[in-house]
């Protein structure tokens, strides 16, 4: 059917603005997404999980905490190990992350339900939790007291001194709270993402589990944290200076 | 007529797809069991706004009347929802009605959706059974599977998922939930289910399922309460599956 030539033309097919639809077979976005979603767990969250466990060997005293440090700094490889399983997934995670924040309209002011408000929550727990990542690793990892290669005496002494500061401890908080957050819906967003849990009771009782897993996180890294604040200044080795 | 109870409600309104958009406010009698389509008509009838002004009636699309032909949809008190079931008794005045924002504006409260009917031509959202001859009948579904099914076939194309959604804009291009949950449902469909691999396919691409956030705005604005949540967590696992298999299998 061949259209008229009238002065005024509405048909809808001349309408080119909007959101543009799917782009099937185009891209590559599914594998980053995918990837950024599984580097969460692994080995990002994995590495959380034992970096939460084996810090809170302060509750059990310097030497427990130093000897924890030396035979993870002892491992074979080492930094490879922790540039190939820690420093790339996280820069990864953490840059790719900002792009889909990005590009997401966060709108709890017109619909605050539940989900929403943790789909805006996931992205700013995100950002502080990337913010004390990063200051956090700059401090104990490349700046200071090298805790590789014998310097694993003062590991204890390092976290110490640097808790002195209220305002560290206060931040090491917020870090530890961020985190957990963060990571604990992220299983939960995994597990419906990829499919495991389908049904709503599934998805449902999954997130008890998830809550259980961000208190269970918080509370140990506070406890750990409390291993530092109650050990008096002389059970603690002095880092000396060169 | 001084005393009777009246219903404020406050347009936004725009002439053309690029004019500037400007607001108008109506004030109507009210009647037991008003919906925001009666009180639409009611405007076209005396196309007068509140301050006496004479102006053009509202331009907005309706066709079933029943939340069944999905024509409706708008945004009203800023929340995607059917104009002929939201019930002015169910509303906190002064009522605003706004056209969907994340769709082209045609005028006033209409909107061009038809992103989702490109979206369905897409992920294949159909049953393949054109041929040039007789096919017979199909295979018959279980009672389970209708079950399954039969909710999912109720969508009515009206897009408060997508208009709802924060992953669903211009910078994403998201497919949106409609379509995810229209692929759940001919993939379970025993003849729908030959284009199975097309569809997952098809929602690896570009704007596909990964971009869903998971904030479920769309399971909870959807007027028909199709499990939408479910059929993106299901369709999410089969594309999964299915993209191990092209990874390692081809």
């Amino acid at each position: 059917m061949a259209s008229s030539a009238s002065s005024i033309d509405t048909s809808p097919a001349r309408i080119q603005k909007g959101v543009a639809p799917l782009r099937a077979g185009q891209g590559y976005s599914f594998l980053l997404r995918r990837l950024h979603s599984l580097s969460g767990i692994v080995p990002i969250g994995a590495f959380l999980v034992e970096h939460f466990i084996s810090n809170s060997e302060a509750v059990n005293g310097v030497q427990a905490y130093n000897d924890q440090v030396k035979f993870l700094t002892s491992l074979p490889f080492v930094h490879v190990l922790e540039w190939v399983f820690i420093f790339i997934p996280i820069l990864f995670h953490a840059l790719y992350g900002i792009y889909i924040w990005y590009r997401g309209e966060s709108n709890v002011g017109e619909y605050p339900w539940t989900g929403n408000w943790l789909y805006t929550s996931q992205r700013w727990t995100g950002i502080i939790a990337f913010i004390y990542i990063v200051y956090h690793t700059y401090n104990m990892r490349f700046t200071g007291v090298h805790l590789m290669g014998g310097g694993y005496q003062y590991a204890f002494s390092k976290v110490w001194f640097d808790f002195q500061s209220p305002w560290t401890v206060a931040f090491y908080v917020v870090g530890i709270v961020a985190a957990s957050w963060h990571f604990s819906y992220g299983v939960w967003l995994f597990a419906a993402k990829w499919g495991l849990t389908v049904g709503a009771n599934a998805r449902r009782k999954f997130g008890f589990v998830c809550a259980g897993l961000a208190v269970l996180l918080v509370g140990i890294g506070l406890w750990t944290i409390t291993g530092f604040t109650r050990t008096p200044a002389d059970q603690v080795p002095w880092v000396e200076h060169d | 007529m001084a005393n009777s109870k009246t219903v404020i409600i406050k347009i936004k309104r725009q002439q053309t797809p690029e004019s500037k958009p400007y607001s108008e406010e109506f004030e109507l009698t009210y009647r037991p069991g008003m919906n925001i389509t009666s009180a639409l008509m009611d405007i076209a009838a005396s196309p007068v706004t509140r301050q006496g002004k004479v102006t053009t009636p509202v331009a907005y699309d309706s066709n079933c009347l029943e939340e069944v032909c999905g024509s409706c949809a708008m945004l009203i008190n800023g929340q995607a929802k059917m104009a002929c079931s939201a019930l002015i008794d169910n509303l906190k005045q002064p009522i605003t009605l706004e056209p969907f924002s994340k769709f082209p504006i045609i005028r006033d409260l209409q909107v061009d959706r038809s992103v989702l009917f490109e979206n369905l031509k897409k992920v294949k959202g159909w049953v393949p059974v054109d041929g040039t001859y007789d096919l017979g009948p199909g295979p018959r579904q279980s009672a389970e599977e209708q079950e399954q099914a039969y909710p999912l076939s109720r969508c009515i194309s009206c897009c408060c998922c997508m208009e709802a959604c924060p992953q669903f804009n211009e910078k994403t291009g998201f497919v949106g939930a409609a379509a995810i949950s229209q692929v759940r449902l001919f993939n379970t469909h025993p003849t729908g289910k030959a284009l199975k691999v097309d569809r997952l396919q098809a929602l690896m691409g570009d704007g596909g399922i990964q971009e869903c956030g998971y904030a479920q705005n769309c399971v909870e604005v959807c007027p028909k309460d199709i499990p939408l949540t479910r059929s993106i967590a299901d369709v999410g696992g089969q594309v999964m599956w299915q993209a191990i298999k092209d990874f390692f299998r081809t």
